[in-house]
């Protein structure tokens, strides 16, 4: 971790129509730290990640990437930026290979009689590479449609595509362990913690907070469209992080 | 039980690309082993196989395109009207407007293409379902090819447009076979090599993951519709050649027939998935069907019945298939002793039960009055 800031987000204001879903929120990640976000239903957290990610531009506040001010109009022009999401369904296409959907998109083509077609065998193997080198998953064979794997694999190709198409600095997941049994999510949780090693900042949101503590460096905690506080896990704990969420700390207190 | 489940899946993962043959493979299996034993000589005959195979490739084109817009989770039932409407206006621009065959072929083709894109609009940019959409479409297809040919039958047209749709390359196969297959091979290619095959398989899978990731879902779909009416009018112009006549109530049973074909080969109706491999058994099974039928001198009224029987018996496998994997098997007499299952047995029942009643109470009735 070092001290400047990979992103910085200040004053983050989003309103639809009347409503204020963010009402000021900063929040600072740094290359190589894993940050979560939690908080209540309806807390923000979503419209904050899609505001990071291009798919909202905010209504008043500024994001800064390396300390240059970002102007992003949408969620291609955040993949530019090296600012990518994993959602929670994971925008997977069951009936095509992992390479298919790790280049879903974006295929890597080759010249055939002057027409661009598809190039199979190349994306394979850079699918293959990716997932082995970055995320250290080998799948038993590339050659099955993708919904007969398992959580975790389909997550891994997931951010496989994320990692492989921009040159990624900060990758946003979206309750990724949600759907997963105890042994996907501690895959899943391998995982991010193998992207901290490769200087990237992974801002997750999730709701529990037992695998907030177990991967995450710090902890945003939102609350009614506004950030109440950041805290480090090695210097809190869930009972701490929980009275922030529910509003409760000074009574605890 | 993971470790079971996971097993169950590669075993369905390694057959899954040959299960769209196995299906048609088998029942063609079987058509040829029941015509071997009962009609060997007719139905074996040289100048017979030629005639299933000219009747096949009519429809090989349409079930090559059919396999992209069902694979989109689509359906085009306009086809039928598509293929009559170009060969109509080609018959008129041969016949009428004294344009060479050569160029009113490529004008009805690219005719068919902008019904086609017509259709596509309709069902992306309307937002008619496609069901209802290529349904409606079909109505005013085949009603703008009675307003323009009335009650004609146009025939008699140059040997190219005969050659298409009936001509043998000498020593060789005939040359709508050679076009048929030259339609599957291509797609083929497209489904495997091109980016339109691709995203046609990731919109079938999922349109939301397709959107998400970038894929301009509507225009490949547009894409789809296009090639089927382009493939449809190319059917229309073999018809016409086939049968050197064309009039407005041509080809009335291309939709259910091509639809067929397809998902008796293991294109998926749900989306996702595609086997042009499949589509061409499918059209070589039905061809062979209604032929044996014919060679068996059955009366041509049960060609539907048959049709009807091989569409819902395929479509029942593969979703037996599909589901024998995702959840294992359960007994049939645990399944007909559920709660569900027993109401659904009584509600036959008392089908079945009205229908002996009314049925016996009309019989006795009929004898009083005699």
């Amino acid at each position: 971790m070092t001290d400047q800031p990979l992103v910085q987000m200040r004053g983050i204001v989003k309103k639809f129509g009347g409503v204020t879903a963010l009402g000021g929120v900063d929040l600072t990640a740094y290359a190589g730290e894993v940050l979560a976000i939690v908080g209540d239903n309806g807390a923000g957290k979503s419209t904050l990640i899609k505001v990071l990610t291009g798919v909202y531009q905010s209504t008043e506040g500024e994001i800064l990437l390396n300390g240059a001010r970002l102007e992003m109009g949408s969620h291609s022009d955040a993949i530019a930026e090296g600012i990518d999401a994993v959602y929670q369904t994971l925008a997977l296409a069951d009936h095509l290979t992992p390479a298919a959907n790790m280049f879903l998109g974006s295929e890597l083509t080759r010249n055939m009689l002057g027409i661009r077609v598809l190039d199979n065998k190349l994306m394979k193997s850079e699918a293959t590479r990716v997932l082995d080198e970055r995320l250290g998953v080998r799948l038993r064979s590339m050659d099955v449609p993708t919904d007969s794997l398992s959580g975790g694999q389909r997550q891994a190709i997931a951010i496989a595509r994320a990692v492989y198409h921009a040159d990624l600095r900060v990758l946003v997941m979206d309750e990724p362990t949600a759907a997963l049994g105890p042994q996907e999510t501690a895959r899943t949780l391998k995982l991010i913690k193998t992207l901290r090693t490769q200087g990237l900042a992974v801002i997750l949101i999730s709701h529990s907070l037992d695998d907030v503590f177990e991967v995450a460096d710090r902890v945003h905690v939102q609350r009614r469209g506004r950030g109440v506080g950041v805290v480090k896990t090695a210097e809190s704990s869930v009972q701490e992080v929980l009275g922030m969420i529910v509003g409760a700390q000074d009574a605890a207190a | 039980m993971s470790d079971m489940t996971a097993n169950d899946k590669t075993i369905m993962a390694r057959i899954e690309p040959y299960i769209s043959i196995i299906g048609p493979m088998v029942m063609i299996l079987a058509i040829l082993l029941f015509m071997g034993v009962t009609e060997p000589t007719r139905y074996f005959r040289t100048s017979n196989l030629t005639l299933i195979l000219l009747d096949a490739a009519l429809y090989m084109p349409m079930a090559m395109a059919m396999t992209f817009v069902i694979t989109q989770r689509g359906i085009d039932l306009s086809i039928g009207s598509i293929a009559a409407l170009s060969g109509i206006l080609m018959a008129f621009l041969i016949k009428q407007y004294d344009f060479p065959a050569w160029i009113a072929v490529p004008i009805a083709i690219t005719l068919g293409a902008l019904m086609g894109l017509i259709n596509g609009l309709v069902i992306t940019r309307l937002k008619v379902p496609d069901l209802i959409g290529t349904l409606a479409m079909d109505l005013v297809y085949r009603g703008l090819a009675l307003v323009i040919a009335k009650g004609l039958v146009l025939a008699r047209f140059p040997d190219l447009v005969t050659d298409i749709g009936r001509g043998t390359i000498p020593g060789f196969i005939p040359i709508p076979v050679v076009i048929g297959l030259f339609t599957m091979g291509l797609g083929y290619w497209a489904l495997t090599q091109t980016h339109f095959g691709r995203y046609t398989i990731s919109i079938g899978s999922s349109p939301e993951a397709s959107e998400m990731t970038g894929v301009a879902v509507d225009r490949h779909k547009i894409y789809a519709y296009v090639l089927m009416g382009a493939c449809a009018a190319l059917a229309g112009v073999m018809l016409t050649g086939k049968l050197n006549a064309i009039q407005a109530t041509s080809a009335p049973y291309f939709n259910l027939h091509v639809i067929a074909a397809v998902v008796v080969g293991g294109t998926s109706l749900f989306g996702g998935r595609a086997s042009i491999v499949g589509s061409l058994s499918g059209v070589l099974l039905l061809s062979m069907m209604i032929n044996a039928l014919v060679t068996l001198r059955i009366e041509f009224f049960w060609q539907s019945v048959a049709s009807g029987v091989v569409i819902v018996s395929s479509v029942a496998l593969y979703a037996w298939m599909q589901r024998k994997d995702r959840d294992g098997t359960q007994g049939l007499m645990v399944k007909l002793r559920s709660k569900e299952a027993q109401k659904l047995i009584r509600l036959s029942a008392f089908i079945i039960g009205a229908l002996i009643l009314l049925l016996v109470l009309g019989a006795g009735l009929a004898t009083e009055a005699a």
